[in-house]
């Protein structure tokens, strides 16, 4: 017998903790952003991810990247525990008691409430020990100066993190194709840093699809 | 708040409004205690209805297991929740919002369709039992708008990452 009181956790029945009108709340009086814990939020106006691009080229030229990398596995970390501590207390589960589809779910509306676009996980390679994470419509990519080569390097270094904390293991993870370059969205491929050495030089020449084929060959 | 009010109050802040803008408010206005009524209704009776509804729903569905019945059991009364929401308020682009774009993906995914149709029947009809019939039609516009879209999906494979 199914007792439907049961199935209430302290009276109520979680929902999407992520829902936009109700996780982030403004203050127009104080000019103040928060989420629905009372945490800030901080918008970035365009101006400002363009010149962080540029001024990060002034300043450092080609290792921009790799700035820009360490800065998003800096982010990744801190996010991680954020989304994790949020959404352990809003479902009131632990995070291992959590099924996979809910905590995907929830990261991609966590992704989307914050405005980094839509987040999507494709695993047709997961048996070769890879994970493709798609990410569409990125403020991030918009933004990026052009270059014949993917430019998200922050949202890289964000999946890296984000995603070896969640498995337990040291993760690499590289762009393959860029909606800066006309893609149709940001692919990102995750995997065993080893097994990604050889696609760093992929990139430069070879579209997702061709460097897919090359590395399962 | 209904959207066409919403932006009623709005237009306000510029000129008196017209009649039929004030028509509108106080429809809205006159329909309030009928909408409490049955806001106060839902939110008193919602274990007994549900209830009602999960011994039939498990009578009626013995080859499935309880916990795929208890999944679609909390998805309605998630759904409950926020249209008897949307009843107050008037607005049902808030089941549309807050409710649909978090369950219509996970039900895709678990593929529970055939018993949420079953769950549904049994559950209009306790709410037919217990509403009057024009409270009912505060609440239909919300609640059909949920079902449908649950209903009208198609499956998609079970994900298979783990931990």
């Amino acid at each position: 017998m199914i007792s439907v009181a049961d199935l209430l956790v302290n009276n109520r029945i979680p929902g999407n903790f992520f829902t936009p009108d109700v996780y982030v709340r403004g203050d127009l009086e104080v000019g103040l952003l928060e989420n629905r814990q009372g945490d800030r939020l901080l918008a970035v106006p365009e101006t400002l991810i363009q010149a962080i691009y540029s001024g990060l080229y002034k300043e450092t030229g080609q290792a921009n990247r790799l700035v820009l990398f360490n800065c998003g596995k800096w982010w990744g970390k801190s996010f991680y525990t954020r989304f994790c501590e949020q959404v352990t207390g809003y479902y009131s589960l632990p995070l291992a008691d959590m099924p996979m589809v809910e905590f995907i779910q929830a990261l991609q509306e966590c992704w989307m409430a914050h405005g980094w676009g839509k987040i999507e996980m494709d695993q047709t390679y997961q048996q070769r020990g890879f994970l493709i994470v798609k990410i569409q419509n990125s403020a991030f990519a918009r933004l990026a100066p052009q270059h014949n080569q993917p430019a998200c390097h922050l949202e890289a270094g964000i999946l890296a993190s984000f995603f070896s904390q969640l498995t337990g293991k040291e993760l690499g993870c590289i762009q393959t194709s860029c909606e800066s370059m006309g893609a149709d969205c940001n692919r990102f491929l995750l995997g065993l840093p080893k097994r990604l050495e050889p696609i760093e030089t992929m990139v430069l020449n070879l579209d997702h699809d061709a460097i897919m084929q090359q590395l399962c060959a | 708040m209904h959207p066409q009010i919403a932006a009623v109050f709005d237009e306000a802040e510029n000129r008196y409004l017209k009649p039929e803008e004030l028509k509108l408010i106080s429809q809205y206005v006159a329909s309030m205690p009928e909408r409490l009524d049955a806001y106060r209704s839902l939110r008193d009776r919602e274990l007994e209805i549900v209830q009602a509804v999960a011994d039939q729903l498990e009578a009626a569905s013995p080859q499935e297991s309880e916990e795929t019945l208890e999944r679609c059991l909390k998805n309605a009364l998630l759904m409950l929740r926020y249209c008897a929401l949307s009843l107050l308020v008037n607005d049902e682009s808030l089941v549309e919002r807050r409710f649909l774009a978090w369950v219509s993906p996970l039900a895709k995914v678990y593929d529970t369709k055939a018993i949420d149709a079953k769950l549904y029947r049994l559950l209009n009809q306790q709410l037919s039992k217990m509403l009057t019939a024009k409270q009912l039609s505060y609440l239909s516009p919300s609640l059909s708008l949920a079902q449908e879209a649950l209903l009208s999906q198609s499956s998609t494979p079970q994900m298979v990452v783990s931990h």
